[in-house]
């Protein structure tokens, strides 16, 4: 019998060292819910004091702007 | 050594109690915990462990002042951890454990941060801010063991079912030990067991799982 995690979602991880400082993009966790993937973020980013932490559902980002494929101008 | 009056002998157990039941789980926390089901799970599987353990020895050392005597090494429990923490050897028995024990313990603490003495309550206070995201880790894999596939909701289950009367049976001979109120190292605002399985309640509905 093996534990089957159910769909997991990616989740952006931003913080910031100090207060004023930059709110600074450092990784991503994959997690099944966002109170998971908060924990997870605060477990596995913990090398800094950091003043502030959050984790965005990458899926409710909405773009203004993204990277065309490196080869999309040749059908890839 | 200070005179220890009833209050102060059952209060000490009850530290000692807590610091059992830590030690366990923070060794359960490594032993189980890093062959979790997935990479996030067992990092922080592992780091909860040394929250874990970390608390221990607080509470150990807390109890070495209580009683007056020095801080010794620490080389098992007491004998004082709940036997179901004790036992867990797979992913399913340690959440359900993990869950019980950590909610009980959460609701003691946060009755003893209303002591009357001052000391006692500035004890607890980083401890129940630090364990509060063991108990989201624990619920939150809770409620995915529960809505799993297969044959995991119902061995979930059944762990959770010796887990959880016996974390409420703790609750229940902790409220017996009214000198510990009546000294005022712990506050009597509401019933531990009643909001004990309020939480639990909110995990699951009654009918899936006992509190009795």
């Amino acid at each position: 019998m093996s534990v089957k995690t159910k769909q997991r979602t990616t989740f952006d991880v931003f913080t910031r060292i100090e207060r004023g400082d930059d709110l600074i993009h450092i990784g991503t966790v994959e997690a099944e819910t966002a109170e998971l993937a908060k924990v997870y973020a605060a477990y596995t980013y913990d090398e800094e004091d950091w003043v502030e932490m959050c984790v965005v559902d990458r899926a409710q980002l909405d773009w203004v702007r993204k990277p065309k494929g490196l080869f999309a101008g040749k059908g890839a | 050594m200070a005179e220890q009056t009833a209050g102060l002998t059952s209060f000490i157990h009850l530290v000692e109690t807590i610091a059992d039941n830590k030690y366990v789980l923070g060794d359960r926390l490594v032993e189980v915990g890093v062959s979790g089901p997935n990479l996030e799970a067992t990092l922080a599987a592992i780091a909860m462990a040394q929250g874990e353990l970390g608390h221990a020895r607080l509470l150990y050392n807390w109890s070495a002042d209580l009683k007056g005597v020095k801080k010794a090494d620490v080389k098992d429990q007491s004998g004082k951890a709940l036997p179901n923490a004790v036992k867990v050897n797979n992913w399913i028995t340690l959440i359900a454990s993990l869950y019980a024990t950590n909610a009980a313990i959460d609701l003691v603490l946060k009755a003893v941060s209303e002591s009357e003495h001052a000391k006692v309550a500035s004890r607890v206070q980083k401890l129940i801010n630090e364990q509060k995201e063991h108990i989201i880790y624990a619920r939150g894999w809770a409620k995915q063991l529960l809505n799993d596939k297969g044959a995991v909701p119902a061995k979930f289950k059944e762990a959770l079912n010796e887990a959880i009367p016996e974390a409420g049976e703790w609750l229940k001979s902790v409220e017996a030990q009214t000198e510990i109120v009546e000294e005022g190292y712990m506050s009597k605002t509401v019933s531990l067991y009643e909001a004990f399985k309020a939480e639990v309640e909110q995990l699951t509905t009654p009918a899936l799982v006992s509190t009795n």
